[in-house]
């Protein structure tokens, strides 16, 4: 792995590290789409980060990527959208938010949910109303 | 140059306004050519197939051409305006990617001038406009139901009503408790079969493309029964210009580039712009000739004028429990017009609707979509289960006022790849907007408490939802304060009409689309009428 990607990996794994069933972003190998994403923006905010970045404690990682927050908020937004669209569609990660929420570990379609009759007793009280639309 | 193709009736756009028009003409027996920059979008094959259908939404079905960036778009100057644009360029145009809510301006919209004092009554009643309204929703399909206390009577849609789910349950008791309107959406999509169109499984992403036709996009409606009746479409034809004749009083001729880069003409007797409400008066402008020195057909000064958009705020209760508005329709499940009318009291004129939004998927729920963006870091995990399918989300669409100041005109320096220059959007939201939104979204927030929700969150003026154009080339029964007459004739240009939203006088408070297609037909049943066939 290159030093770029190790780092790259560092920086998720702060973003949105892992918690209880959660796998920690920068142990699922997304370093390489995120930075092709981020193209020169990502090359530049690794670059601002303070030397030993990934050997740093927790809170430290957390402080010093705040910092560059701060300093370059266009670019980080870019780095968050992009960090946030490759965890989020992982299979690993769609099986845990299956598990966390029920939501279906599958594509929308083409089994698609279930398309239930609408159930017209929930509008008794609006059909007793009068029409109030304006006549002109 | 390749001879200029031959027409009776050339068509600019084959979205909303154009596929009605091409097919209310062929079917007139009328040979109608349309000529459209994109092409067809293969939705048997959207991502909705696939884990990547939330990628595909912020890349190649991004709702801003800005971002997009396909090569059928065309640039956006759009520095001037807190509203970003949102369009689709294809066969179906702004259908392809939209949320098919499809409900209809009321009575009242069209006589603001006499009813409140402001902007400018209509040429047009409701009452006129009521058959091709209700062709408009046979030819699309739609899902509803009639008797809605807050709207005219009118035939009982197609299909029954989409499900509410669990959030619109919630909230439809709200509003209940609050004694307030709401009413099951009319969607333009279906929950029956019909040929060639298979009924609504719920999925939820209508934004990146139907699988089943069962959302109507044009491609699927009126596209499929103009051809079989002898309309012509091109696609890949980026239209540069319209060439006058006559001393400048007809169109001569259509300039465009076809898809393999060669320029070409259409002649034709009659050409209908359809390439709705920011690229219609960018074409005009951009027409500009010894004739037409401020553009075609502007004498009046007003093309691009008095842009409206739909101000929209966004405002969205987290409740605690599972609502899974993944599932279903988007943007289609009920409505409130409980606002909609003028009432003084409230310190501005006209009014709101708030429509639901069911959920977001994972990645928009992270990114904040309808929320703020969840924040990164340790904490990330529990704020993402605490939103995640439990949200229902009530939007505040606002009636714009039409300002003469804002307006589309073309920006000096961009182009797009056939050179014309790129709309520049100028738009600032009035006063009167503002108020109604800050009025919508205190209702708005009300009818969430009142559903349950234990938080609500607020975007005050949601950027990315300049989705509709309207009155940029409005109509009137004068020259020198209109553009177009009642029956979508330029009032400077005899043989050129104009079928988007443009034409709009004022713009209600409710998604355009069904009276943009409504007034379409009707301007198609004028011209057939002019060339001697009936509609
Ligand atoms: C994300 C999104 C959601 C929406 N949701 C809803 C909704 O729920 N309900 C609703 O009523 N409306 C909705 N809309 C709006 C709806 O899509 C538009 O009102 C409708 O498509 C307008 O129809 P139109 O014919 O005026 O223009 P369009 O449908 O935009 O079609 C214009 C066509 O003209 C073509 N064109 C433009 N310039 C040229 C040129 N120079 N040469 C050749 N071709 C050209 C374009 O490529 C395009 O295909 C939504 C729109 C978006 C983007
Ligand atoms: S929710 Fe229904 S209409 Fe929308 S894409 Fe899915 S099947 Fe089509």
């Amino acid at each position: 792995m290159s030093p770029d990607m190790a780092l790259m990996d560092a920086v998720l794994g702060t973003l949105l590290p892992g918690e209880g069933a959660w796998p920690s972003a920068g142990d699922l190998g997304l370093a390489a789409e995120v930075g092709a994403e981020l193209g020169e923006d990502g090359a530049a905010l690794l670059a601002a980060l303070p030397a030993g970045f990934a050997s740093l404690d927790a809170d430290a990682r957390e402080e010093a990527l705040r910092a560059i927050e701060a300093a370059r908020p266009a670019a980080f937004e870019r780095l968050v959208a992009a960090a946030y669209t490759a965890y989020y569609v992982d299979a690993r990660v769609r099986r845990v938010v299956e598990q966390e929420t029920g939501y279906e570990d599958r594509p929308p379609q083409p089994l698609g949910y279930e398309l239930e009759p609408f159930d017209e007793a929930l509008l008794e009280r609006q059909r007793a109303r009068q029409p109030f639309w304006r006549r002109p | 140059m390749t001879a200029a193709l031959r027409a009776t009736v050339a068509i600019v756009g084959a979205g909303a306004s154009g596929a009605a028009v091409a097919w209310r003409l062929a079917r007139a027996g009328i040979d109608v050519l349309c000529l459209e920059q994109g092409g067809w979008l293969d939705q048997a094959r959207s991502p909705s197939r696939g884990h990547g259908w939330e990628r595909a939404l912020q890349t190649r079905f991004h709702p801003d051409p800005n971002i997009r960036r396909a090569k059928e778009d065309y640039p956006v100057a759009a520095e001037d305006t807190p509203i970003q644009p949102a369009a689709f360029n294809g066969v179906g145009g702004g259908t392809l990617r939209w949320g098919a809510h499809f409900p209809r301006l009321r009575p009242s919209d069209f006589r603001v001038r006499s009813l409140d004092g402001v902007a400018d009554d209509w040429p047009v009643s409701y009452d006129e406009l009521e058959r091709w309204y209700d062709l408009n929703d046979e030819m699309t399909g739609v899902a509803g139901l009639a008797g809605d206390p807050g709207n005219p009577p009118r035939l009982a849609p197609r299909d029954p009503p989409l499900p509410l789910g669990e959030g619109g349950r919630r909230l439809a008791s709200g509003f209940d408790a609050l004694g307030w309107h709401w009413w099951p959406s009319d969607a333009a999509i279906l929950t029956r079969p019909r040929p060639g169109r298979a009924p609504c499984n719920n999925c939820g992403p209508c934004g990146v493309g139907c699988v089943r036709g069962a959302r109507a996009s044009n491609d699927n409606t009126y596209w499929p029964a103009a051809i079989a009746a002898g309309a012509r479409l091109v696609t890949g034809a980026r239209v540069t210009r319209l060439a006058t004749a006559e001393a400048g009083r007809r169109i001569g001729a259509i300039e465009f580039v076809d898809a393999t880069g060669e320029r070409r003409r259409v002649e034709s007797e009659f050409v209908v712009l359809a390439a709705n409400g920011m690229g219609t008066p960018r074409l005009l402008l951009a027409s500009a000739d010894a004739h037409h020195p401020r553009g075609l057909a502007n004498g009046s000064g007003l093309v691009g004028r008095r842009l409206m958009h739909h101000p929209t705020a966004i405002v969205t209760g987290v409740f605690d429990a599972r609502l899974d508005g993944h599932k279903g329709p988007f943007a289609c499940a009920l409505y409130s017009q409980e606002f909609y009318e003028t009432d003084a009291a409230r310190g501005c004129v006209r009014g709101v609707q708030l429509q639901m939004l069911r959920g977001s998927g994972p990645v928009a729920t992270a990114l904040g979509g309808y929320m703020r963006r969840i924040g990164w870091g340790r904490g990330h995990h529990r704020e993402f289960a605490r939103q995640f399918a439990r949200t229902a989300t009530l939007t505040v669409t606002a009636e714009d006022l039409p300002e003469e100041a804002n307006r589309v005109t073309l920006d000096p320096v961009r182009v797009d790849a056939a050179g014309v220059p790129a709309p520049r959007l100028s738009y600032r939201l009035g006063v009167n907007s503002r108020r109604l939104l800050d009025f919508g979204i205190a209702r708005a927030s009300e009818a969430l408490r009142a559903a349950g929700a234990v938080d609500v969150v607020v975007n005050p003026l949601s950027r990315q939802a300049g989705f509709h154009f309207l009155g940029t080339a409005r109509m009137g029964e004068d020259p020198s304060s209109s553009v177009v007459g009642p029956d979508g004739r330029c009032h400077e240009v005899a043989n050129l009409a104009i079928a988007d939203g443009s034409v709009f006088v004022t713009s209600g408070a409710v998604n355009p689309t069904p009276t943009i297609q409504a007034l379409a037909l009707r301007m198609a049943d004028a011209i057939a009428a002019r060339l001697g066939r009936e509609g």
